[in-house]
């Protein structure tokens, strides 16, 4: 009974583990966290590799769990890439346990330079996890990108290399567009109050004051005391705009404007950011570039700057 | 070695084993629990830990699981002992002892957080605490002739040795203190009568609870504990009326759940066409859900059909 019930089992295993099976003809086989990741080693990569994203458009990562065929993804994989700094929250050990083991993982935010990391504050040795926001410090994972995809696969190095300064290009001009169209928001406008604290990067680089209605966590709820304050603030600059996040609900935020409203100045929702995900595959919002093209494009547009409504190259769906 | 069956003692023989062992603990303290009328116990437990966790993390200034794990199992504790004295002192029920102290500790735990740390630091008791049945995967040997050697057996996860040493300690606990057990489960006035100390019974039970449950939540994460402590044990309930045969069924129960809910998660998917896999620890607290189910339609004498067929309503 017991020795047949096993039997089954394994033949139902070996029908689902079959296509995981490694063969050595298969091209390298990288698996990647977040899709910012995902967007920027396919730019890299192109189709020298088999490329897997673990997290699709609108998942939060920090609450990400993997399921067993996440695992198997990962545990197949030649190279994984992830954001680290403790974004991944609940795929740290596993992916620490890969390393151990000898695997090539690659946590890219901390094997960039410190300085370009945001210290959190009263918290040394913590930095904040959300790179992507700011292109010029995003751009510095390229290179590490490339160089862990030349290092386990030689004869694409100089394919590699060549695409990875191709698209740092591309950053560079993205982050000269965001220079632009922000810096035309009038200096006392420059606020960006969203739902939780995503854009630190982004104050940081565009010199915004940047105020998140929950702290970094997504666990604690916003008091009544920070809700009266950020009114405070709104209405005292006569700020013209508040956002909502993809992957945060707006309660809060609609309390903001009510609160506003209630001492006779007018905030609206400036439109939704893509904070900790990207749009929907496919689509322009659905690649890095997209995605801060379309928040910083909104940012401008909603907070009183010039932007083009279509974004920098025109490809902008939502725009309004 | 065969890859399918490497892929197999990679990837789920150790989560399977551990959430094996959680269950055999979980289901014989669950029992007990149920019997005490104390089910919801391990719920409680779960929404204490908070303030320990945050606390931990506030003086040692770290997330490594060891201070954050004594933090947890102290809170865990503490909030046991505080229920029992709001009962005893508060002259109130079991369940509104619990309603009050759990959800003044999970408070006090929010509070802390926000004044201290939440501001700026990710403090997520889900990534500190709660593990994950799927992300306990191990690297053995790829042939069977290093294999079984001492040095495989020291690189199995942490994880599955945790849970084995909660079960041990568990099965130990209640076959040295059976009779012990057993009277001050059915009839503390007698137990205190002939002499022996039903409250200090009832602590260590507490104490052992706290530490298993708060170990089984770095194993198989917070749903799980809690389903595996009051499910298999109701559904053993329904089945017999002797404690012996309780705690064998609501170990066999609990395992049963485990497995068909492991394989059910893992594989289910992939055989109706999905890409994606589900999560293992929802699916085996469905599992047990249905188990129960069965064992209240089912069951010898009290399941529906019986007490139908016999007239009794």
């Amino acid at each position: 009974m017991l020795t047949s019930l096993i039997a089954v089992i394994f033949s139902l295993i070996t029908t689902v583990a079959a296509p995981l099976a490694a063969s050595a003809e298969t091209p390298l086989r990288v698996v990647t966290t977040t899709g910012m990741i995902t967007d920027t080693v396919r730019e890299i990569a192109g189709d020298r590799v088999s490329l897997t994203g673990l997290m699709g458009a609108g998942v939060d990562p920090h609450l990400f769990k993997a399921t067993r065929s996440d695992i198997a993804h990962l545990s197949s994989a030649d190279i994984v890439f992830y954001n680290g700094l403790l974004l991944e929250g609940k795929l740290i050990d596993a992916l620490g346990r890969m390393k151990s083991a000898g695997k090539a993982v690659h946590p890219l935010g901390e094997q960039i330079e410190r300085s370009a990391l945001r210290e959190l504050d009263g918290f040394p040795g913590q930095f904040d996890p959300h790179i992507w926001m700011d292109p010029q410090a995003w751009e510095k994972i390229v290179p590490v990108i490339a160089q862990a995809l030349a290092a386990t696969d030689p004869t694409g190095a100089s394919s590699y290399h060549s695409t990875a300064i191709q698209y740092q290009e591309k950053l560079r001009e993205l982050d000269r567009y965001a220079l632009r169209v922000l810096s035309s928001v009038p200096p006392e406008s420059r606020v960006l109050i969203t739902a939780h604290d995503a854009f630190g990067y982004f104050g940081r680089r565009y010199g915004y004051t940047v105020r998140g209605i929950q702290g970094l966590s997504t666990e604690s709820e916003a008091g009544v005391n920070d809700i009266e304050r950020l009114v405070d603030e709104i209405v005292s600059r006569s700020i013209k705009a508040v956002f909502v996040e993809s992957t945060v609900p707006s309660r809060s935020i609609t309390a903001l404007i009510e609160g506003a409203q209630a001492r006779g100045h007018s905030v609206t929702i400036g439109g939704q950011l893509f904070s900790d995900a990207m749009g929907a595959n496919g689509t322009y919002e659905g690649t890095y570039l997209g995605m801060i093209d379309h928040n910083v494009t909104t940012i401008a547009r909603s907070l009183g700057g010039n932007a083009p409504a279509d974004g920098m190259s025109g490809k902008l769906a939502g725009a309004h | 070695m065969d890859s399918t069956i490497y892929q197999f003692i990679a990837l789920d023989l150790p989560p399977l084993l551990a959430a094996l062992f959680s269950a055999i603990a979980c289901a014989i303290l669950g029992s007990y629990l149920v019997l005490r009328r104390q089910s919801l116990l391990g719920d409680a437990i779960s929404h204490s830990v908070l303030p320990g966790i945050v606390v931990a993390f506030l003086v040692t200034g770290s997330r490594s699981t060891i201070p954050i794990f004594i933090g947890a199992a102290v809170a865990g504790i503490c909030s046991a002992f505080l229920i029992e004295v709001v009962r005893k002192f508060g002259n109130v029920d079991e369940s509104a002892a619990m309603g009050v102290i759990f959800s003044t500790f999970f408070a006090l735990g929010i509070l802390t957080m926000e004044q201290a740390a939440a501001r700026n630091v990710d403090l997520d008791p889900d990534c500190l605490l709660h593990g994950q049945l799927e992300t306990i995967f191990w690297y053995p040997p790829n042939d069977w002739a290093t294999f079984f050697s001492w040095s495989t057996l020291g690189s199995v996860p942490a994880e599955v040795y945790a849970s084995a040493i909660a079960a041990f300690l568990v099965i130990g606990f209640v076959v040295v203190l059976w009779k012990e057990l057993l009277i001050s489960s059915f009839d503390p006035a007698l137990c205190h009568a002939l002499g022996f100390r039903s409250d200090l019974i009832h602590h260590t039970l507490m104490v052992l609870l706290a530490c298993a449950v708060v170990a089984s939540f770095k194993t198989v994460g917070s749903i799980l504990v809690i389903a595996l402590l009051v499910c298999p044990a109701a559904t053993a309930r329904l089945c017999t009326d002797r404690l012996g045969v309780h705690l064998i069924l609501s170990v066999v129960f609990a395992c049963v759940a485990c497995s068909t809910g492991y394989i059910t998660a893992a594989f289910g998917p992939q055989w109706l066409g999905y890409e994606q896999s589900v999560n293992v620890a929802g699916m085996i607290a469905v599992m047990s859900g249905v188990l129960l189910g069965g064992a209240a339609c089912f069951a010898p004498r009290y399941g529906i059909v019986a007490r139908r067929r016999t007239g009794r309503r």
